[in-house]
């Protein structure tokens, strides 16, 4: 019952940033330096044809109604047409964002049963070599840009060893008779190898490091000690107790994390052509296809929001303390 | 054959500047049955000392010497496992500060299980049935197994970690400050808790507290440690009728008393030793009011009586010495 | 302040990055000085013939990129960008993100309620993808860039200044202040803000880091000034010339380098914190 009505308020609250958020990007596009009309009809097109797209947008009319029929028209799933694909960006953009979710989401487990189990680990062997080295390394991948990260992997594993794909979804010319079909493909896996763990490379060090300091915490409990006279092993310690408890703070930063995965999306998919939202960004920007643009901005700040709420529902779920 | 003997027992930490010996060669005897307390100030090294009975010193605490025997074997010499498996089921503990002594983020419930199954092949039906009937034993509603610790008071908290010392009838409890951290009403009502349960138990306890009038109410043996050392050891009665040692005298009154007598209450004045540094004489030297020339270097000689011992270079006059320590003028600085 | 130069003298991981820093920033100003060529001058073999994709020599210490520019040169200029967008930026973030914090904390409310409330809705927006955005919306060049990280990253700060704030607000010096019949914003800025100056600065630190990071992913994507040499340039044309695979020459001096000024920004803002919070020191 109060994990209903929390939910409840929560997504409550996504709808009133999300709309706030199709506001923001109504007017980012509109009340900018230059002619917004031509960002919206294809210029390619004739005279006619462009007065009768300015019609059917309403750009003709004040700023305030355009604002309440694209209001309208996003409550209706309707987002424009994409200049490039010649079709409504819906279409285009459902598939993309079911491509990212799967990178960011591999990424991310990857990042964070990596960085938890190994901060832990780090912990454990605290204040030896090993967690020296594992702390700087932590700190210098977390510096290093994502897409330069990405560069190098594809240059190591996809051309010199030739172990992988250099890029895209699956290779050309395969044939899928599904979504699910195609994701638990052996190819579509190599071809998501390099991505995620380049991603996960940058997601990674943040819980690796929040984990360390988390659980050198925890271990001083007292808790730990009475675990210990138990007659406990070592390894049920470890786990159940110190893991366990250690996690929480770590679970807070999971929705920051996904949030910085889904907007370094850009980054990533850019350097593997993989076919997500953020490479659509970056094709529509260059390309100057804004409905496209404002499409897929929309979807991964919708994509950024619920990952914000999955991660507070994860915490109270965890955390016993906390009361929905 | 003790249950538990320490033999010239050692135990050192090893410091950024140094070591420091936090228990320097003590021996005592926990016969089936016993109560023993273990009493002194904070820093005394009685915290020290239980933990390297469980062999739970943290890393950079080493037994350098003596021996830990429970039951005939060296628990100092055991290997993990082999202890692991006699933690809880032989020893198991009532922790000095139950408040965070249970897992924030598991039931209560689910803490006492874990123990049991851990060390008995039982079902986890069993053995939460178990669980209630311990629950029942403290005095605790059955249906709080089901609660999280934050949802528990501290005093409840205490009852459930006595609960669980309890769970798989061990032969050695300690029991470590139980009752520090309560406050005054629930310190009673813990301390009639456990007095209520040795009734019923077999086994023998190690209670370590500070307050020597705990140990009269509890105990039938006491050893009082002072700066690493057990200084006096014998029969609780014996020891608070007639202590043969000047620390334990000032301690008996430092409380009020038992028996309700009026009395003014005496302090003693000045630090304990500073455990890193090597101690020459009598570890009490600088705060005994019965100081000579002959406490101040060399080991203090050491006493048999009746029921224990004690170590004192005024041995031979020591009747005199509990006269004048019943005075509060004498421990005036 | 002077407390601030001691606790850094002494912080081993701070000095290091802020000798790093100042030696990025020493590179920047005397870029015109230390870079051998022009970095847009296409250069020639000695026998004719464009220098292109040459791998270090003594001519060109970091060789040459596809289209034959000396990349040591551009590494060099790169800087300029870099340490020109890290610093204004970081300064623009925290002064801003301070002053909102401070003014959230202090006056409570329905102001904090109001500040915070966007605070929230700030963290909805992914921050890459706007930036982007906004970047080829208003144009390329610096000062857009900086921009679009500003409009976004005061968040960062604001969240923790506050809670400073609203700590800081009830202890008795500030109550004295008070009583004494200074105005809010006199105690605001004579008494409040004085004592979050070090987490301000934390902030700083790590804003810079963000921002070059930032601005280096910017200028890959290829929304950079064309006109601009900067890292992110260099790695972008890199990429999309396909000689990335033949010229590691090419690829590693630019990624190393912005891990390098990031990691200075990090190392800077550990030194901070252990100014702001000396318990740290003990662990």
């Amino acid at each position: 019952m109060r994990m209903t009505k929390y939910i409840l308020k929560r997504l409550s609250i996504v709808a009133l940033t999300l709309f706030i958020l199709l506001t923001i990007v109504f007017f980012m596009f509109r009340v900018i330096p230059g002619d917004p009309v031509s960002m919206f009809i294809d210029s390619g097109l004739d005279k006619e044809s462009q007065e009768l797209m300015m019609k059917m947008y309403g750009l003709d009319k004040p700023l305030w109604d355009q604002y309440v029929i694209y209001i309208k028209g996003v409550l209706h799933g309707d987002f424009g047409n994409s200049f490039t694909y010649s079709k409504p960006v819906l279409d285009v953009i459902g598939e993309r964002f079911l491509n990212t979710l799967v990178l960011t989401t591999t990424s991310l487990l990857i990042a964070f049963s990596v960085g938890i189990t190994a901060g832990s680990y780090l912990a454990w062997h605290r204040n030896t070599k090993i967690d020296l080295f594992g702390t700087v390394m932590a700190l210098i991948i977390r510096c290093a840009p994502v897409f330069w990260t990405g560069m190098i992997l594809l240059t190591v594993f996809a051309f010199k060893l030739d172990w992988l794909p250099l890029g895209g979804m699956t290779t050309v010319g395969s044939n899928f008779t599904s979504f699910w079909d195609k994701i638990f493909s052996l190819d579509f896996l190599k071809h998501l190898i390099l991505p995620a763990i380049t991603s996960a490379l940058y997601s990674m060090a943040t819980p690796t490091l929040l984990m360390r300091t988390s659980m050198l915490e925890v271990i001083k409990e007292d808790y730990i000690e009475l675990a210990y006279a138990k007659g406990l092993s070592d390894r049920n310690v470890r786990i159940r107790h110190a893991m366990r408890t250690a996690l929480l703070p770590v679970v807070t930063i999971f929705a920051v994390q996904a949030g910085l995965a889904i907007g370094g999306s850009v980054l990533v998919e850019t350097v593997f052509r993989w076919p997500g939202m953020g490479r659509e960004i970056v094709l529509a920007v260059a390309s100057r296809d804004y409905p496209m643009a404002q499409g897929a901005f929309l979807f991964i700040g919708f994509t950024t929001i619920s990952f914000n709420l999955l991660a507070d529902v994860l915490y109270a779920y965890l955390d016993p303390r906390v009361s929905l | 054959m003790a249950l538990l003997e320490l033999n010239e027992v050692s135990i050192e930490y090893k410091l950024s500047n140094g070591k420091l010996k936090a228990v320097d060669n003590v021996s005592l005897n926990v016969e089936n049955g016993d109560v023993v307390g273990l009493v002194g100030e904070s820093g005394c090294g009685k915290s020290t000392l239980i933990k390297g009975i469980i062999n739970l010193l943290p890393s950079n605490g080493k037994i350098t010497n003596g021996e830990v025997i429970f039951e005939g074997e060296d628990l100092s010499k055991l290997e993990f496992e082999k202890m692991r498996k006699k933690r809880w089921k032989e020893i198991s503990m009532i922790t000095q500060s139950a408040m965070n002594s249970l897992n924030p983020v598991y039931r209560v419930g689910n803490q006492i299980t874990e123990v049991i199954l851990e060390h008995e092949k039982m079902s986890k039906h069993d053995a939460m049935e178990k669980a209630k009937e311990l629950f029942d034993l403290v005095g605790l509603d059955r249906a709080r197994l089901e609660d999280y610790p934050h949802q528990y008071s501290g005093g409840m908290k205490q009852r459930a970690i006595i609960a669980m010392s309890l769970a798989l009838d061990p032969k050695l409890i300690i029991a470590d400050e139980p009752t520090t951290a309560l406050d005054v009403i629930v310190q009673s009502q813990i301390l009639e808790k456990i007095n209520a349960l040795l009734e019923g138990y077999s086994g023998s306890m190690i209670l370590v507290t500070h307050d020597i009038s705990v140990v009269a109410q509890t105990c039938n043996k006491v050893a009082v440690m002072y700066g690493g050392r057990i200084i006096e050891y014998g029969d609780v009665k014996q020891v608070l009728k007639k202590p043969n040692h000047p620390y334990t005298m000032g301690l008996k009154n430092a409380f009020p008393s038992l028996t309700g007598e009026k009395k003014d209450l005496i302090s003693i004045e000045g630090t304990p030793p500073d455990l890193s540094k090597k101690i020459d004489g009598c570890r009490f030297k600088d705060r005994c009011p019965f100081v000579l020339d002959k406490c101040k270097s060399g080991e203090m000689p050491f006493t048999r009586v009746e029921s224990g011992y004690y170590y004192c270079a005024r041995h031979d006059e020591i009747d005199h010495l509990r006269e004048l320590a019943d005075l509060s003028e004498t421990w005036d600085v | 302040m002077k407390n601030v130069f001691k606790v850094f003298s002494k912080n081993k991981i701070g000095l290091i990055g802020l000798i790093i820093f100042v030696s990025f920033v020493l590179i920047a100003i005397f870029a015109n000085f230390l870079a051998p060529y022009d970095p847009m001058e296409i250069q020639f073999l000695a026998e004719g013939g464009v220098a292109r994709l040459q791998p270090p020599s003594l001519d060109h210490l970091l060789g040459t990129t596809y289209m034959g520019r000396d990349v040591l040169s551009q590494m060099i200029i790169g800087s300029r960008v870099a340490v020109l967008v890290g610093v204004i930026s970081a300064v623009c973030v925290a002064f801003i993100g301070t002053n909102i914090g401070l003014i959230a904390g202090y006056f409570g409310g329905i102001t904090e309620r109001i500040l915070m409330g966007i605070v929230d809705v700030m963290y909805g927006l992914p921050f890459l993808p706007f930036a982007l955005i906004l970047v080829s919306v208003l144009g390329p060049g610096v000062q857009n860039v900086i921009l679009a990280i500003v409009l976004i990253t005061w968040r960062n700060s604001s969240r923790v200044i506050r809670s400073q704030a609203l700590s800081l607000k009830n202890r008795t010096f500030i109550e004295a202040a008070k009583l004494s019949g200074a105005s809010d914003w006199r105690i605001l800025y004579k008494h409040i803000a004085p004592n979050v100056i070090p987490i301000s600065l934390i902030y700083v630190s790590t804003s810079m880091a963000s921002a070059i990071m930032t601005e280096s992913s910017i200028s890959f994507l290829g929304l950079g000034d064309p006109m601009q040499v900067s890292w992110g340039r260099i790695l972008f044309t890199c990429y999309s010339s396909q000689a990335m695979f033949k010229a590691p020459w090419w690829i590693l001096p630019p990624g190393f380098a912005i891990t390098l000024l990031v990691l200075s920004g990090y190392m800077m803002g550990r030194g901070f914190e252990e100014v702001a919070n000396p318990k740290l020191k003990e662990r």
